[in-house]
């Protein structure tokens, strides 16, 4: 790093401007600008503080996040600064995660259920440059997780924290684009206008046609936007044993499900809160059938037109199920038949059906 | 094979790198920051507005990094304004210490200090300068006689007159002692006045022109008359740590814009309601739209887009709308593997139920919504 010393060899094109100033007042040279010009010539982050943001800021998230731990489901404001990534790119995530990193954590990054996505690599970079922690694919492995609208395949344990990237951080926002007027309807526990969206989609659909960002009730007080976490990860959030704390960086809040805090999807006696359905279908690779699997069309091999095939969302976990295809989701924990939502041993099979055929 | 359908690593991010900077590369010499700060003032005056940061040499750099995306360069500076440390604050400047080197006042016909027509390309004819081509460096203005130049005067601002008459309010004394800052306290409704006006000036220029001209246009009541627009200089001062005296450290370029607007807010006694601009560099369009914007935020209705300060305020900031915009570019297929399987679905549904429909009886076939929700 550079002295922020003055130099004598001030550049020419210095645009300090004149010492005619007619109000009298004293300028000062730019040489301090120039330093700074100057550092910005080093390779690395040399200069910037441990994880990137300065002390006081992440103690200000981390503030935060106290709050809303203390709060569930609650949404928290707080002063998200600007990142080095783009605004909707994992800003909030980042700043939780930096806030929260220590040099003995192991990191691990995931995008829409892929560590090797160029978005979570380039997060993961962010995080090795400036906070020197050593980054991990294996869930089991790290302390701390940063995932962008997925919650892994294997348990997490009580002492793991999952942060998820938000992008929209109410879910009253489908009924009503005003924060001013939703802050109101939490504060009133008021959510008679999405339950009646909610009707009004099985009147209109003959079921509740929401796919991702289900509304989901925290703690019986506080609905929530569980981020575009598919349906098939929302029960996993119920009576978990790890912290999740959702960061959303363009908007500015943060909330939090702490552990062993339940959590309830909105949905009627009489229509069931269903997951994703992949009938018949299991992993190419793996064999799995009971992970969220995405499909895939690749042009056919022998005929004309595509071909349709179905692979796990979760690579990390997919690697270990094409080694060992009876892996269990708990196989690193001392107990078995844990529930972690859908085709889970203990799952809740009200709550988390599988198929949703009547 | 290939069921990631981004998969990477490092490595392609770098290369991904490397191929954008060699597109700012080419057979000619290559553009110097002083040339971009000198030559090209508009791109810098507006990344420096944009991302709140006054530094015209590093805006030049930031947009020749940014290969003249303007957003991508304000966001280069916001990110590393971040990083500084804020160890004081300026004192307040009044607007009347401005060195002006434009002033129009279309309110009169004549104003105290006199119109300043400055330099501006308003009235000229936009035909292509085909000269430009080979370029020009001989300065147009050389035979200027410039001796009777004189002491830089205060101008007296317009609005002052009026207030004098009593046909505009003055403004509300401050309630609190330090302005809000918007960077180190997220916004929240309903906002202050001064927190109104920073996240304008940092407002993305289409926007604030959009937005402003949404109004005028008839999406709102406000019609400003404009009683100054002004480019200058505004000193900086910071009180002195060990005198206490107040010290100019710098000078800012900005462009300030104030309006009024005939609004009567009481019926007794009518009043002009008020409108301000500022920006960092010449701006003049984006100090005129947020001059709009904050006489129509101050009327803080729901029935127009600019008049609402919910609406001006979630959209305006072009850091926000860039990243969210362009985030829709990453991979989506866990979200759209979700919504797949809604559509699909409620499609099965609604197939069964039409079947029994036309099963039951064998009349015209309703909306097929309609038909869906009778299948229980």
């Amino acid at each position: 790093m550079t002295d922020h010393t003055t130099t004598d060899d001030a550049p020419s094109d210095d645009r300090s401007f004149d010492d005619s100033a007619p109000d009298g007042g004293m300028p000062v040279s730019t040489a301090s600008v120039d330093a700074a010009l100057e550092s910005l010539d080093d390779d690395g982050l040399t200069g910037y503080n441990y994880a990137y943001l300065d002390e006081h800021t992440k103690r200000e998230v981390r503030r935060s996040m106290l709050k809303a731990v203390a709060i569930p489901g609650h949404q928290v404001p707080y002063a998200s600064r600007p990142m080095p990534l783009a605004r909707g790119w994992g800003t909030g995530g980042i700043q939780a995660s930096l806030s929260l990193l220590g040099p003995e954590d192991r990191f691990k990054v995931i995008d829409q259920g892929a560590d090797e996505s160029v978005n979570a690599a380039n997060i993961r970079r962010l995080a090795e440059t400036t906070a020197e922690v050593e980054t991990t694919t294996d869930t089991t492995d790290a302390d701390l997780i940063q995932s962008r609208h997925r919650i892994p395949e294997e348990v997490l344990t009580a002492g793991q924290r999952l942060v998820l990237q938000v992008p929209i951080t109410d879910a009253l926002r489908k009924v009503d684009p005003s924060d001013a007027a939703n802050r109101r309807r939490h504060a009133h526990k008021n959510y008679g206008k999405m339950w009646v969206h909610l009707y009004e989609n099985v009147v209109e659909y003959g079921e509740i046609n929401i796919a991702s960002r289900y509304p989901t009730m925290v703690a019986g007080r506080y609905l929530m936007d569980p981020s575009p976490i598919p349906r098939w990860d929302v029960p996993k959030l119920d009576d978990a044993d790890h912290l999740t704390v959702l960061a959303a960086g363009r908007e500015a809040r943060i909330y939090a499900v702490p552990p062993h805090t339940a959590v309830e999807p909105l949905a009627f006696e009489d229509r069931d809160f269903t997951v994703e359905r992949f009938p018949e279908q299991a992993c190419h690779a793996c064999g799995s059938t009971d992970t969220y699997l995405v499909e895939v069309s690749e042009e056919s091999a022998d005929e004309d037109g595509f071909e349709t095939r179905y692979a796990c969302n979760d690579s990390s976990f997919c690697r270990k199920r094409r080694e060992n295809p009876e892996l269990p989701k708990d196989h690193h924990l001392d107990r078995e038949g844990v529930d972690w939502g859908p085709e889970t041993p203990d799952g809740d099979a009200s709550t988390a059906q599988r198929g949703g055929s009547e | 094979m290939g069921y990631v359908a981004v998969t990477a690593g490092e490595e392609i991010i770098e290369r991904a790198e490397q191929l954008f900077e060699k597109q700012r590369l080419d057979e000619d010499e290559e553009l110097a920051v002083g040339q971009i700060d000198g030559q090209l003032g508009r791109l810098t005056g507006q990344a420096m507005s944009e991302g709140g940061l006054y530094a015209p040499r590093l805006a030049a750099l930031a947009v020749k990094q940014a290969q003249g995306d303007t957003v991508e360069a304000a966001f280069l500076l916001r990110a590393y304004r971040s990083t500084l440390e804020r160890f004081d604050e300026s004192t307040t400047v009044e607007p009347s210490e401005m060195i002006a080197s434009r002033r129009v006042s279309p309110a009169f016909k004549d104003v105290p200090g006199g119109q300043i027509l400055g330099a501006t390309k308003d009235y000229t004819q936009r035909l292509l300068d085909f000269d430009l081509f080979d370029g020009d460096t001989t300065d147009p203005t050389a035979d200027w006689d410039i001796d009777d130049e004189g002491e830089p005067e205060e101008l007296t601002n317009v609005t002052e007159l009026l207030r004098e008459e009593g046909l505009l309010h003055a403004p509300e004394e401050a309630t609190v002692d330090e302005p809000t800052d918007t960077t180190r306290e997220s916004v929240t409704h309903p906002p202050a006045r001064d927190a109104v006006l920073q996240e304008l000036a940092r407002g993305e220029t289409g926007a604030v022109t959009a937005l402003g001209y949404s109004a005028l246009r008839g999406y709102g009541q406000v019609h400003p008359t404009l009683a100054e627009v002004r480019v200058g200089r505004l000193p900086v001062r910071i009180d002195h740590p060990y005198t206490g005296e107040a010290v100019t450290v710098t000078h800012t370029e900005v462009t300030e814009s104030e309006a009024v607007v005939p609004v009567y807010e009481k019926r007794a006694d009518p009043q002009f309601a008020f409108g301000y601009g500022l920006t960092f560099g010449r701006n003049e369009r984006k100090a005129i739209g947020m001059t709009v914007l904050d006489a129509s935020i101050q009327l803080d209705s729901e029935a127009e887009p600019a008049e609402n300060p919910e609406f001006v305020l979630d959209t305006i900031d072009g850091m926000d709308s860039f990243g969210f915009i362009e985030h829709l570019k990453l991979p989506h297929y866990v979200t759209f593997q979700s919504i797949l399987d809604r559509i699909r679905s409620i499609r099965e549904r609604q197939r069964a139920g039409d079947e029994s429909k036309v099963r039951a009886d064998e009349q015209p076939a309703e909306p097929p919504t309609q038909g869906a929700s009778d299948d229980d």
